[in-house]
């Protein structure tokens, strides 16, 4: 306590912490890890949303063998000639067959033969901003001008990626709660193993007139003290991991194809140090709560 | 302040199945009176020193303290009243990690007293005890002899209402427990009732003070106040 201090210092420092600071280190390790897997995951829904919500596709199937020539060439045009007059579509443009050729090259290549394979015909289009465009009237209407047309509005991709985003997020809060349960049980262990240590001290302040609340405050201050340390060079670990996976995918690396990096922006790393905090006030809680029953029982 | 700081009525006390430490105690400490409790090892001193504090419940019999029956008084009123006692423990029981300033102002801390309130205080009364050289000592560091002028100092520093010690002397020379004894006489004279658990016979016929005595856990008024 040096020279007064508060009920804090009534207790040492040194006695069995050390496992307790491990245990809550590795938690909020593990913690910090599904935080930002659930903030990566949101992000990640967020920008597949952005990125097809208001876009369609409409493809051109090749003809059956012994089609006249130029079939998917007039089919195309009537495609884009009723999308272009549709109200709330803002833009309708056909994919050149470089561009259709690039989108199957991550799955099939790019050599001759991909070439010679009757790959369909692409319209990518645009719905406005607010519009409301009756999908089921468009596709009747694409059917009778071009019979061999299909129309994608991606909702269900969009519906996958929401689902396996959101999957993602409620494991991550799952593992949270988890996590925070696990905690709160290894502080009140510690902290019924602290009054067992301590127990000379304890018995001596309750016989001076200490009241529980004050040898409450006391261990309540160590553990939160322990946990805040602790917990906070986990989630610095943590934050290490994510900002090296930024580190290798700004270096090219990418580690899971066709999925988000496993990276947090520097915005979002502040956001994992809610971690520390939520495990000092469940170990602030905890202890309190432990200190004072465990002295209801005894005294 | 009460008339009566203590009064113990065919008080018994035994431990679990065992035999009865104290039978049938029965006595009062006025207000402002300095007694010694005696009585050869196992008498049972230290048994009726834990009544007064309240550390335990008597097996039977009926004990009050500043006017209240403990025997009616809520668990949660303890502390209040245990703040008003001041103990010297026959094993000091100091906190080891602490400085011996720190250990002397705990009553003041529990009290809820700002450092800034008690430091000349605290600093004086350890001066008091000859110990104002050791103020930044951890117990461990020092004599058994200082320990105890330790131990006595955090006693008297809140100037309780009631003071009851254990043994207070056992451990200093013939200069210093005279010194104590003073110290015990002098906070006596400002109010505190004392009661002194003892051995030390010398301590006992320079004082002229009552003498309690415990033969085989039945009390003995042995000598009433000179």
């Amino acid at each position: 306590m040096g020279r007064g201090g508060g009920p804090s210092a009534i207790l040492p420092r040194d006695k069995g912490a050390a496992p307790l600071d491990v245990v809550i280190a590795v938690m909020a390790f593990l913690a910090a890890l599904a935080l930002g897997a659930s903030l990566i995951a949101e992000r990640a829904a967020l920008g597949w949303r952005a990125g097809l919500a208001d876009r369609l596709t409409v493809q051109i199937l090749p003809p059956a063998t012994g089609a006249p020539a130029g079939a998917m060439d007039r089919e195309m045009a009537a495609a884009l000639g009723v999308l272009r007059s549709t109200p709330g579509i803002a833009r309708a443009e056909a994919l050149s067959e470089g561009q259709t050729l690039s989108l199957v090259k991550p799955w099939l290549g790019s050599d001759a033969l991909v070439a010679e394979l009757p790959l369909p015909r692409l319209i990518d289009a645009g719905v406005a901003p607010g519009a409301d465009v009756d999908l089921a009237a468009l596709r009747a209407r694409l059917n009778r001008a071009a019979p061999h047309s299909l129309l994608d509005d991606h909702g269900r991709w969009i519906g996958r990626l929401k689902g396996l985003a959101d999957g993602v997020v409620w494991s991550a809060y799952a593992i949270l709660i988890l996590i925070a349960v696990a905690t709160a049980a290894a502080v009140s262990f510690a902290t019924r193993a602290g009054l067992q240590a301590h127990h000379e001290i304890v018995e001596l302040l309750h016989q001076m007139g200490a009241h529980s609340s004050f040898i409450a405050r006391a261990f309540e201050r160590h553990y939160f003290i322990s946990a805040l340390s602790a917990s906070t060079v986990g989630t610095a670990l943590a934050a290490i991991v994510f900002l090296t996976a930024g580190g290798l995918e700004a270096a090219g690396v990418e580690a899971v194809p066709f999925l988000p990096p496993l990276a947090l922006k520097p915005l979002e790393i502040p956001w994992l140090f809610a971690v520390p905090a939520a495990s000092a006030a469940i170990a602030l809680a905890t202890a309190r709560l432990s200190v004072l029953a465990a002295l209801r029982r005894i005294y | 302040m009460f008339a009566m700081m203590v009064r113990f009525e065919n008080v018994g006390m035994r431990y679990g199945a065992g035999p009865e430490v104290l039978r049938d105690v029965t006595f009062t400490l006025e207000a402002g009176s300095f007694t010694f409790l005696t009585g050869l090892s196992g008498a049972g001193k230290t048994t009726l020193l834990r009544l007064i504090n309240m550390t335990q419940p008597p097996s039977r019999g009926l004990v009050t303290l500043f006017g209240r029956d403990l025997s009616i008084t809520k668990r949660s009123e303890f502390p209040a009243l245990r703040r008003r006692i001041g103990v010297v423990f026959q094993d000091f029981r100091l906190l080891d990690h602490l400085s011996a300033f720190d250990n002397v102002a705990l009553p003041l801390m529990l009290a809820g007293r700002r450092q800034a309130a008690y430091a000349q205080d605290v600093e004086e009364l350890l001066t008091w005890v000859g110990l104002g050289d050791r103020m930044r000592a951890l117990p461990t560091t020092l004599s058994g002899g200082e320990q105890q002028r330790i131990a006595i100092a955090r006693a008297v520093v809140a100037r309780p209402d009631l003071l009851i010690a254990d043994e207070p002397t056992g451990n200093v020379d013939a200069e210093i427990g005279q010194r104590l004894i003073r110290l015990f006489a002098e906070l006596n004279r400002l109010g505190t009732t004392v009661l002194i658990a003892t051995h030390d016979r010398a301590l006992i016929e320079g004082a002229r003070a009552r003498e309690m005595r415990l033969v085989d856990g039945r009390l003995v008024e042995l000598r009433a106040a000179r």
